[in-house]
Protein backbone atom coordinates (compact mmCIF):
# COMPACT_ATOMS: atom_id res chain seq x y z
CA UNK A 1 0.00 0.00 0.00
CA UNK A 2 1.23 3.29 -1.26
CA UNK A 3 1.62 5.62 1.28
CA UNK A 4 -0.61 9.16 0.32
CA UNK A 5 1.48 12.11 -0.48
CA UNK A 6 0.93 15.07 2.94
CA UNK A 7 0.25 18.43 2.04
CA UNK A 8 3.64 19.30 4.08
CA UNK A 9 5.57 17.15 1.23
CA UNK A 10 3.90 18.96 -1.43
CA UNK A 11 4.77 21.99 -0.15
CA UNK A 12 8.81 21.31 0.36
CA UNK A 13 9.04 20.96 -2.91
CA UNK A 14 6.41 23.04 -4.70
CA UNK A 15 9.03 26.22 -4.70
CA UNK A 16 11.52 24.45 -7.03
CA UNK A 17 9.07 22.91 -8.81
CA UNK A 18 7.36 25.82 -9.47
CA UNK A 19 10.91 27.97 -10.31
CA UNK A 20 11.77 24.87 -12.99
CA UNK A 21 8.05 25.23 -14.74
CA UNK A 22 8.57 28.92 -14.67
CA UNK A 23 11.39 28.68 -16.12
CA UNK A 24 10.15 25.74 -18.83
CA UNK A 25 7.70 27.70 -19.47
CA UNK A 26 8.99 31.68 -19.83
CA UNK A 27 6.12 32.69 -17.53
CA UNK A 28 6.94 34.17 -14.12
CA UNK A 29 7.17 32.22 -11.30
CA UNK A 30 4.10 34.17 -9.92
CA UNK A 31 1.97 32.45 -12.63
CA UNK A 32 2.51 28.68 -11.37
CA UNK A 33 -0.04 28.01 -8.88
CA UNK A 34 -0.51 24.78 -7.54
CA UNK A 35 -3.78 23.90 -9.22
CA UNK A 36 -4.07 25.79 -12.83
CA UNK A 37 -3.89 23.42 -15.65
CA UNK A 38 -0.85 23.54 -17.27
CA UNK A 39 -2.13 23.37 -21.09
CA UNK A 40 -5.51 25.33 -20.63
CA UNK A 41 -4.48 27.65 -17.68
CA UNK A 42 -0.46 28.18 -18.82
CA UNK A 43 -0.63 27.27 -22.66
CA UNK A 44 1.70 24.39 -22.26
CA UNK A 45 2.25 21.40 -24.97
CA UNK A 46 4.13 18.27 -24.92
CA UNK A 47 6.85 19.35 -25.76
CA UNK A 48 6.55 21.72 -22.75
CA UNK A 49 5.78 18.69 -20.61
CA UNK A 50 9.05 16.64 -21.62
CA UNK A 51 10.79 20.40 -21.16
CA UNK A 52 9.48 19.81 -17.38
CA UNK A 53 10.33 16.74 -16.76
CA UNK A 54 13.74 17.07 -18.07
CA UNK A 55 14.76 20.31 -16.19
CA UNK A 56 13.11 18.51 -12.49
CA UNK A 57 15.38 15.50 -12.86
CA UNK A 58 18.31 17.99 -13.23
CA UNK A 59 16.70 20.11 -10.07
CA UNK A 60 15.99 17.55 -7.88
CA UNK A 61 18.51 15.05 -9.42
CA UNK A 62 16.03 12.44 -9.64
CA UNK A 63 14.82 10.24 -12.58
CA UNK A 64 11.63 10.23 -13.83
CA UNK A 65 11.30 7.48 -16.74
CA UNK A 66 9.10 8.47 -20.18
CA UNK A 67 5.30 8.28 -19.20
CA UNK A 68 5.66 7.60 -15.23
CA UNK A 69 3.24 9.94 -14.65
CA UNK A 70 0.63 8.57 -16.81
CA UNK A 71 1.56 5.03 -15.14
CA UNK A 72 2.12 6.43 -11.91
CA UNK A 73 -1.65 7.46 -12.45
CA UNK A 74 -3.07 4.48 -13.68
CA UNK A 75 -2.04 2.97 -10.10
CA UNK A 76 -2.59 -0.74 -9.49
CA UNK A 77 -4.62 -1.06 -12.40
CA UNK A 78 -3.05 -2.86 -15.65
CA UNK A 79 -2.91 -0.79 -19.23
CA UNK A 80 -6.01 -2.59 -20.49
CA UNK A 81 -8.13 -2.01 -17.08
CA UNK A 82 -7.19 1.33 -17.69
CA UNK A 83 -8.53 2.06 -20.89
CA UNK A 84 -10.26 0.56 -23.89
CA UNK A 85 -9.94 2.03 -27.52
CA UNK A 86 -7.77 4.55 -25.83
CA UNK A 87 -11.09 5.63 -23.90
CA UNK A 88 -10.27 6.03 -19.98
CA UNK A 89 -12.21 3.14 -18.03
CA UNK A 90 -14.69 3.46 -15.43
CA UNK A 91 -12.34 1.93 -13.21
CA UNK A 92 -9.82 3.90 -14.59
CA UNK A 93 -11.66 6.94 -14.25
CA UNK A 94 -12.15 6.07 -10.49
CA UNK A 95 -8.12 5.08 -10.41
CA UNK A 96 -7.65 8.69 -11.74
CA UNK A 97 -9.73 11.05 -9.76
CA UNK A 98 -8.16 9.37 -6.75
CA UNK A 99 -4.74 9.80 -8.11
CA UNK A 100 -5.50 13.64 -9.25
CA UNK A 101 -7.47 14.10 -6.10
CA UNK A 102 -6.07 18.18 -5.95
CA UNK A 103 -7.86 18.31 -9.36
CA UNK A 104 -12.00 19.33 -9.09
CA UNK A 105 -14.34 16.78 -9.97
CA UNK A 106 -15.74 18.64 -12.52
CA UNK A 107 -12.68 18.87 -14.62
CA UNK A 108 -13.31 15.04 -15.14
CA UNK A 109 -14.85 14.94 -18.45
CA UNK A 110 -16.16 11.74 -19.17
CA UNK A 111 -16.21 9.91 -21.64
CA UNK A 112 -12.44 11.01 -21.14
CA UNK A 113 -9.61 9.55 -24.02
CA UNK A 114 -6.11 8.84 -22.99
CA UNK A 115 -4.60 10.92 -24.94
CA UNK A 116 -6.49 14.27 -23.36
CA UNK A 117 -5.47 12.95 -19.42
CA UNK A 118 -2.40 15.66 -19.94
CA UNK A 119 -4.92 18.70 -19.67
CA UNK A 120 -5.90 17.25 -16.21
CA UNK A 121 -2.54 18.07 -15.04
CA UNK A 122 -1.76 20.94 -12.49
CA UNK A 123 2.22 21.55 -10.86
CA UNK A 124 0.68 19.61 -7.89
CA UNK A 125 0.26 16.80 -10.39
CA UNK A 126 3.85 17.36 -11.23
CA UNK A 127 5.15 17.61 -7.38
CA UNK A 128 3.73 14.36 -6.63
CA UNK A 129 5.59 12.92 -9.28
CA UNK A 130 9.03 14.29 -8.01
CA UNK A 131 8.12 12.83 -4.47
CA UNK A 132 7.08 9.78 -5.87
CA UNK A 133 10.56 9.77 -7.64
CA UNK A 134 12.20 10.89 -4.39
CA UNK A 135 10.56 7.64 -2.24
CA UNK A 136 12.32 5.35 -4.73
CA UNK A 137 15.27 6.26 -4.92
CA UNK A 138 15.28 6.25 -1.09
CA UNK B 1 14.54 19.96 -54.56
CA UNK B 2 17.32 18.36 -55.28
CA UNK B 3 20.88 17.34 -54.19
CA UNK B 4 22.48 13.82 -52.98
CA UNK B 5 21.17 11.85 -49.49
CA UNK B 6 23.89 12.83 -47.10
CA UNK B 7 25.94 15.60 -48.45
CA UNK B 8 24.18 19.06 -48.44
CA UNK B 9 23.05 19.12 -44.77
CA UNK B 10 25.28 16.36 -43.31
CA UNK B 11 28.25 17.25 -40.99
CA UNK B 12 29.93 14.23 -40.00
CA UNK B 13 32.36 12.44 -41.71
CA UNK B 14 33.82 9.89 -40.09
CA UNK B 15 32.96 8.26 -36.46
CA UNK B 16 36.36 7.82 -34.94
CA UNK B 17 34.63 6.37 -31.30
CA UNK B 18 31.36 4.58 -30.69
CA UNK B 19 30.43 3.24 -27.67
CA UNK B 20 26.90 2.38 -28.04
CA UNK B 21 24.38 3.96 -26.48
CA UNK B 22 26.73 5.88 -24.58
CA UNK B 23 29.39 8.23 -26.65
CA UNK B 24 30.89 9.04 -29.45
CA UNK B 25 33.65 11.04 -31.05
CA UNK B 26 33.59 12.31 -34.93
CA UNK B 27 35.60 14.39 -37.46
CA UNK B 28 33.96 17.10 -40.19
CA UNK B 29 36.03 18.79 -42.55
CA UNK B 30 34.64 22.13 -42.96
CA UNK B 31 35.29 22.34 -46.85
CA UNK B 32 37.52 25.18 -47.56
CA UNK B 33 35.78 26.52 -50.37
CA UNK B 34 32.40 27.76 -48.34
CA UNK B 35 31.59 31.08 -47.61
CA UNK B 36 31.19 30.27 -44.18
CA UNK B 37 30.53 28.22 -41.54
CA UNK B 38 28.13 29.89 -38.99
CA UNK B 39 28.21 28.28 -35.23
CA UNK B 40 24.18 27.03 -35.41
CA UNK B 41 25.49 24.31 -38.27
CA UNK B 42 28.73 23.41 -35.98
CA UNK B 43 25.58 22.80 -33.28
CA UNK B 44 24.01 20.56 -35.86
CA UNK B 45 27.30 18.51 -36.56
CA UNK B 46 27.42 17.96 -32.63
CA UNK B 47 23.53 16.87 -32.60
CA UNK B 48 23.84 14.94 -35.71
CA UNK B 49 26.23 12.55 -33.81
CA UNK B 50 24.14 12.29 -31.41
CA UNK B 51 21.46 11.58 -33.55
CA UNK B 52 23.53 8.68 -34.91
CA UNK B 53 24.14 7.31 -31.50
CA UNK B 54 20.62 7.76 -30.26
CA UNK B 55 19.21 6.07 -33.68
CA UNK B 56 21.91 2.71 -33.31
CA UNK B 57 20.27 2.76 -29.79
CA UNK B 58 17.05 2.11 -30.94
CA UNK B 59 17.80 0.07 -33.81
CA UNK B 60 16.71 2.47 -36.24
CA UNK B 61 12.95 3.01 -35.30
CA UNK B 62 13.08 6.54 -34.39
CA UNK B 63 15.20 9.67 -35.17
CA UNK B 64 15.83 12.36 -32.87
CA UNK B 65 14.40 16.32 -33.41
CA UNK B 66 15.65 19.17 -32.37
CA UNK B 67 13.54 20.16 -29.80
CA UNK B 68 15.10 21.20 -26.33
CA UNK B 69 18.86 22.64 -26.29
CA UNK B 70 18.88 24.38 -22.70
CA UNK B 71 22.36 25.78 -23.47
CA UNK B 72 24.82 26.28 -25.94
CA UNK B 73 27.98 28.20 -25.39
CA UNK B 74 29.49 29.56 -28.11
CA UNK B 75 33.35 29.81 -27.61
CA UNK B 76 34.98 30.91 -30.80
CA UNK B 77 33.75 31.09 -34.55
CA UNK B 78 34.75 28.40 -37.40
CA UNK B 79 35.85 28.85 -40.39
CA UNK B 80 35.79 27.08 -43.56
CA UNK B 81 38.73 24.82 -44.20
CA UNK B 82 39.03 23.72 -40.53
CA UNK B 83 38.34 20.39 -39.05
CA UNK B 84 35.68 19.85 -36.68
CA UNK B 85 36.67 17.48 -33.92
CA UNK B 86 32.97 16.49 -32.48
CA UNK B 87 32.21 14.72 -28.86
CA UNK B 88 28.62 13.53 -27.68
CA UNK B 89 27.94 11.94 -24.48
CA UNK B 90 24.12 10.80 -23.83
CA UNK B 91 22.67 10.76 -20.84
CA UNK B 92 19.15 9.08 -21.54
CA UNK B 93 17.99 7.16 -24.95
CA UNK B 94 15.20 5.32 -25.49
CA UNK B 95 12.08 5.48 -27.94
CA UNK B 96 10.83 8.52 -26.38
CA UNK B 97 13.60 10.87 -26.60
CA UNK B 98 17.55 11.41 -26.40
CA UNK B 99 18.78 13.48 -23.85
CA UNK B 100 22.75 14.50 -24.73
CA UNK B 101 25.21 17.01 -24.07
CA UNK B 102 28.32 17.31 -26.54
CA UNK B 103 31.13 19.49 -27.90
CA UNK B 104 33.22 20.94 -30.93
CA UNK B 105 36.49 21.61 -30.72
CA UNK B 106 39.05 22.73 -33.94
CA UNK B 107 42.38 21.81 -32.92
CA UNK B 108 41.81 20.60 -29.59
CA UNK B 109 40.49 24.32 -28.98
CA UNK B 110 36.75 24.22 -27.72
CA UNK B 111 34.60 25.96 -30.21
CA UNK B 112 31.15 25.56 -28.91
CA UNK B 113 29.84 23.15 -25.55
CA UNK B 114 26.15 21.97 -26.09
CA UNK B 115 25.06 21.49 -22.04
CA UNK B 116 21.03 19.47 -21.44
CA UNK B 117 20.01 18.89 -24.95
CA UNK B 118 16.58 17.04 -25.58
CA UNK B 119 15.56 15.54 -28.81
CA UNK B 120 12.12 13.74 -29.06
CA UNK B 121 12.27 10.55 -31.36
CA UNK B 122 9.81 10.55 -34.21
CA UNK B 123 9.30 7.42 -36.50
CA UNK B 124 12.24 7.47 -38.69
CA UNK B 125 10.42 6.35 -41.53
CA UNK B 126 8.46 8.92 -41.52
CA UNK B 127 12.12 11.11 -42.73
CA UNK B 128 13.89 8.34 -44.32
CA UNK B 129 15.38 4.78 -45.10
CA UNK B 130 15.97 3.23 -42.07
CA UNK B 131 17.84 0.85 -44.45
CA UNK B 132 20.13 3.78 -45.84
CA UNK B 133 20.48 5.64 -42.60
CA UNK B 134 22.10 2.24 -41.13
CA UNK B 135 24.15 1.92 -44.20
CA UNK B 136 25.56 5.33 -43.68
CA UNK B 137 26.02 4.83 -40.03
CA UNK B 138 28.35 1.71 -40.79
CA UNK B 139 30.53 3.69 -43.63
CA UNK B 140 31.32 6.36 -40.40
CA UNK B 141 32.01 4.11 -38.74
CA UNK B 142 34.53 2.16 -40.86
CA UNK B 143 36.21 4.45 -43.81
CA UNK B 144 34.26 7.14 -43.21
CA UNK B 145 32.27 9.04 -45.92
CA UNK B 146 34.07 11.37 -48.61
CA UNK B 147 34.94 14.52 -47.16
CA UNK B 148 33.98 18.30 -48.46
CA UNK B 149 30.73 17.17 -49.68
CA UNK B 150 28.91 20.09 -47.92
CA UNK B 151 28.70 22.92 -50.77
CA UNK B 152 27.25 25.90 -47.91
CA UNK B 153 23.84 27.20 -47.05
CA UNK B 154 22.53 30.55 -48.20
CA UNK B 155 21.34 32.63 -44.91
CA UNK B 156 17.32 32.24 -45.11
CA UNK B 157 16.17 36.15 -45.84
CA UNK B 158 15.32 38.16 -43.43
CA UNK B 159 12.97 41.40 -44.41
CA UNK B 160 12.57 43.69 -41.44
CA UNK B 161 8.86 44.70 -40.93
CA UNK B 162 8.75 48.72 -40.49
CA UNK B 163 7.71 50.32 -37.93
CA UNK B 164 7.90 47.57 -35.28
CA UNK B 165 11.18 47.55 -34.38
CA UNK B 166 13.19 43.79 -33.64
CA UNK B 167 10.68 42.14 -35.76
CA UNK B 168 11.18 40.56 -39.03
CA UNK B 169 9.86 38.09 -41.45
CA UNK B 170 11.98 34.91 -42.30
CA UNK B 171 11.61 33.87 -45.75
CA UNK B 172 12.31 30.19 -45.94
CA UNK B 173 13.19 28.90 -49.11
CA UNK B 174 10.89 26.81 -51.25
CA UNK B 175 13.31 24.70 -52.41
CA UNK B 176 17.16 24.39 -51.09
CA UNK B 177 19.58 21.05 -51.75
CA UNK B 178 19.62 20.76 -47.85
CA UNK B 179 16.11 19.69 -47.94
CA UNK B 180 16.71 16.50 -50.11
CA UNK B 181 19.08 15.82 -46.99
CA UNK B 182 16.83 17.21 -44.36
CA UNK B 183 14.86 15.01 -44.81
CA UNK B 184 14.77 12.97 -47.73
CA UNK B 185 11.26 11.83 -47.17
CA UNK B 186 9.88 14.83 -45.14
CA UNK B 187 12.06 18.01 -46.32
CA UNK B 188 11.57 20.42 -43.17
CA UNK B 189 13.47 23.60 -42.41
CA UNK B 190 16.41 22.73 -40.30
CA UNK B 191 15.68 24.29 -36.75
CA UNK B 192 19.69 25.44 -36.62
CA UNK B 193 19.31 27.04 -39.63
CA UNK B 194 16.05 29.10 -38.31
CA UNK B 195 18.17 29.62 -34.78
CA UNK B 196 21.38 31.18 -37.26
CA UNK B 197 18.81 33.42 -38.88
CA UNK B 198 17.16 34.34 -35.48
CA UNK B 199 20.80 35.60 -34.16
CA UNK B 200 21.89 37.16 -37.10
CA UNK B 201 18.49 39.41 -36.91
CA UNK B 202 19.08 39.57 -32.98
CA UNK B 203 22.65 40.64 -33.47
CA UNK B 204 20.93 43.65 -35.72
CA UNK B 205 19.82 44.88 -32.70
CA UNK B 206 22.76 44.09 -30.01
CA UNK B 207 25.08 46.48 -28.94
CA UNK B 208 28.10 47.10 -31.70
CA UNK B 209 30.80 44.94 -31.82
CA UNK B 210 28.59 41.99 -29.46
CA UNK B 211 28.60 38.57 -30.72
CA UNK B 212 26.44 35.73 -29.12
CA UNK B 213 28.02 34.15 -26.00
CA UNK B 214 25.36 31.56 -25.65
CA UNK B 215 21.86 30.74 -26.99
CA UNK B 216 19.63 28.88 -23.88
CA UNK B 217 16.38 27.56 -23.37
CA UNK B 218 16.07 26.73 -27.13
CA UNK B 219 12.62 25.21 -27.64
CA UNK B 220 11.37 24.27 -31.15
CA UNK B 221 7.64 23.43 -31.01
CA UNK B 222 6.63 22.85 -34.58
CA UNK B 223 8.40 21.74 -37.79
CA UNK B 224 8.89 24.49 -40.33
CA UNK B 225 7.70 23.43 -44.01
CA UNK B 226 9.30 25.12 -47.30
CA UNK B 227 8.04 27.95 -48.49
CA UNK B 228 7.07 29.24 -44.72
CA UNK B 229 6.91 32.76 -43.33
CA UNK B 230 7.90 33.49 -40.04
CA UNK B 231 7.50 36.34 -37.84
CA UNK B 232 10.51 36.73 -35.89
CA UNK B 233 11.23 38.72 -32.69
CA UNK B 234 14.21 40.18 -30.89
CA UNK B 235 13.68 41.81 -27.74
CA UNK B 236 16.57 43.20 -25.45
CA UNK B 237 16.45 42.84 -21.68
CA UNK B 238 15.05 46.69 -20.62
CA UNK B 239 17.92 46.19 -17.94
CA UNK B 240 20.46 43.95 -19.65
CA UNK B 241 21.05 45.07 -23.50
CA UNK B 242 23.06 41.73 -23.56
CA UNK B 243 20.16 39.48 -22.96
CA UNK B 244 17.88 38.82 -26.05
CA UNK B 245 14.76 37.09 -26.00
CA UNK B 246 14.20 35.42 -29.50
CA UNK B 247 10.55 34.32 -30.61
CA UNK B 248 9.82 32.57 -34.14
CA UNK B 249 6.26 32.61 -34.99
CA UNK B 250 4.25 30.89 -37.58
CA UNK B 251 0.78 31.85 -38.75
CA UNK B 252 -0.84 30.02 -36.42
CA UNK B 253 1.43 29.30 -33.70
CA UNK B 254 4.65 29.65 -31.96
CA UNK B 255 7.25 28.05 -33.40
CA UNK B 256 10.37 28.64 -31.67
CA UNK B 257 11.67 30.40 -28.42
CA UNK B 258 15.10 31.27 -27.10
CA UNK B 259 17.16 33.55 -25.20
CA UNK B 260 20.77 34.81 -26.45
CA UNK B 261 22.93 36.25 -24.77
CA UNK B 262 26.22 38.46 -26.06
CA UNK B 263 29.24 39.45 -25.31
CA UNK B 264 31.79 41.71 -26.68
CA UNK B 265 34.15 40.48 -29.34
CA UNK B 266 37.43 40.34 -27.43
CA UNK B 267 35.96 39.30 -24.75
CA UNK B 268 36.18 34.93 -25.75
Amino acid sequence: MTTPITKDEIAAVFPTVAETMADALGCDVEDIKLDVSLIEGLDAESIDFLDMVFRLERAFKIKIPRGKIVENARGALSEAEFESGGVVTDAGMAQLRAYLSEIPAERFKTPMKAKDIPRLFTPETFCKLVITAQREAA
Amino acid sequence: MSGPHFAAFSFVDRITAFEPARRARAVFAVPAAIERFPACLVAEAVGQLAAWVAMEAIAFRGRPVAALANETRFHAAVRPGELLELAVEIEQCDDEAVAYAGTARVGGRLVIELVDCLGPMLPVADFDDPAALADRLALLRGAGAAPRRFGGVAPARVEPIAGEPGAAWLHVPASAPFFADHFPRRPVFPATLMLDALIGHALSIAAPGHVPASLTHVKVRSFTEPGARLRIEALAAADDPTRIALTVRGAERTVATARLRTRPETAA
